[in-house]
């Protein structure tokens, strides 16, 4: 479904952070991507829907060569959902604004059909009592699960979370974990970046280890956790776990 | 008691003669219906100018360089946040349009352009002051980036233009005050002449000021409530 190929990205200090990916992801599979800050996991999936523009190399999404410069991006980023770490819920507008305004302002759904699929959703994450209220009301993990939903409403066939638990207090991780993994139950593709490990224990068919611009480790997740083999990984993960 | 008497009977008279006799009042309305009229057009001229060259500074190339049209505008804020404009209301004037009689209409454009450079830096300012990650989500929606703009930056911005607009807005009512050099009859000249002939600057002067100073009061007031209004999906 996404194929990554020799993946390069500097900034303009020169400061190189992706140094030659290369991964592909099929379809319903879980990635899960952990590493250090600064390995470049972060920028890692932003490249992927092109918030980032790589340097060199190409990403392949549904067959289509999505790095190619006459590729309407606008079009390709309507399937691929993002979950930030700061939420960044759409501060002008309602939660059902916020929801509904991608579907209808791209003509995908009327009004009241994207009203009442936001309905839907808002009422599978237990928030549709909310739909009036700005997201100033909200606390973080309902602000995160509103996002969640936001990027559902455009029937997204692969969903991005960078970090998406990193800002939340602790108590609130849990409720935004929960909508992740009933959302991964479903079959949703979905690449994530966290520090959550029992999560990408869990819920991830492959968890990868990043570090200094590049893919060191990938393995299921009972390998990963249980057999690491490079001994960067293995320092990493005698301090996080 | 009698000395009072006299200062009141006194005052009295500097005020008929400041505002009442030869129905000098009319001239101090009519000063403002020009003050007035030249700094509102000219506000709306600025405000159109401004958001232009605001949109072109923001316009980068491919590689983050500034864009041709950033330049131009780059250019034109310099020479006008760099020289007077009295001046410029001048060369106006007696240069570039020398051609046009109607004082008034001169006098919109040059304080209109004169606006145009400092509502620029206030209009990117607010677009800037907007979160990165607000565009970064509208984006990854697939939202092109100008209906991203529309819907998203732009009405958030605008909370953050409207205080200093508000401001510059003010900054303008009073730099009216030098339409006097081309012979425009605002407030300020007005209350100048009626004090060169009546041989008396208190009451024509401090009038002049409170005139001022009352209406910029109900503009603040006005510009408080507005900025209220709009503060409500930020604490609802």
């Amino acid at each position: 479904m996404i194929t990554v190929k020799n993946l390069h990205k500097s900034f303009e200090d020169n400061n190189h952070v992706l140094r030659g990916v290369n991964y592909h992801i099929s379809p319903g599979e879980k990635i899960v991507i952990v590493g250090p800050s600064g390995s470049g996991k972060s920028t890692f999936l932003r490249c992927l829907n092109l918030l980032e523009r790589p340097t060199e190399g190409e990403i392949w999404f549904d067959g289509q060569c999505i790095t190619d410069e006459r590729v309407d991006i606008n079009h390709v980023r309507q399937h691929m959902g993002m979950v930030f770490q700061h939420f960044n819920l759409f501060h002008n507008l309602t939660i059902m604004d916020n929801i509904i305004l991608a579907p209808t302002k791209l003509k995908l759904q009327t009004v009241e059909e994207a009203k009442e699929n936001a309905l839907k959703l808002l009422t599978r994450v237990g928030l549709q009592e909310k739909a009036d209220a700005y997201p100033a009301s909200l606390s973080g993990g309902q602000k995160q699960r509103i996002a969640i939903v936001r990027s559902l409403a455009m029937n997204p066939r692969v969903m991005l979370f960078d970090e998406p638990t990193s800002a939340l207090d602790p108590e609130m991780v849990g409720e935004v974990l929960q909508v992740m993994k009933e959302l991964a139950d479903s079959g949703m593709t979905m690449v994530v970046v966290t520090h959550e490990m029992g999560f990408a224990r869990e819920v991830g068919t492959k968890v990868l280890f990043m570090d200094g611009g590049n893919i060191v480790e990938e393995n299921t997740p009972a390998e990963f956790f249980g057999n690491p083999q490079a001994p960067r990984l293995k320092e990493f993960l005698s301090k996080v776990l | 008691m009698d000395g009072l008497k006299l200062w009141l009977a006194e005052v009295g008279r500097k005020a008929y003669v400041a505002f009442i006799e030869q129905d000098r009042w009319k001239l101090y309305l009519k000063g403002l219906g020009i003050t007035m009229e030249v700094a509102f057009f000219a506000a709306i001229i600025g405000i159109i100018i401004g958001t232009v060259l605001a949109f072109m500074k923001l316009s980068v190339k491919r590689n983050g360089k500034p864009s041709f049209l950033a330049r131009i505008a780059n250019a034109y804020i310099d020479i006008i946040r760099g020289t007077p404009s009295v001046l410029q209301l001048l060369i106006m004037w007696f240069i570039i349009l020398s051609f046009c009689r109607n004082k008034i209409l001169v006098a919109c454009l040059s304080f209109g352009i004169n606006s145009g450079a400092y509502v620029a830096e206030i209009v990117r300012a607010g677009i800037l002051a907007v979160d990165k990650g607000q565009t970064e989500a509208g984006r990854s929606l697939g939202l092109s980036q100008f209906q991203t703009m529309r819907y998203i930056v732009i009405p958030q911005a605008f909370k953050n233009v409207l205080p200093p607009l508000g401001n510059e807005f003010i900054v303008l009512l009073k730099e009216t005050a030098i339409l006097g050099y081309v012979a425009l009859d605002d407030l300020t000249r007005v209350a100048n002449q009626i004090t060169s002939r009546t041989y008396e600057a208190f009451m024509p002067l401090i009038g002049a000021a409170l005139i001022y100073f009352v209406i910029i009061k109900i503009l603040t007031i006005l510009l408080n409530k507005m900025e209220r209004r709009l503060r409500k999906s930020d604490n609802r």
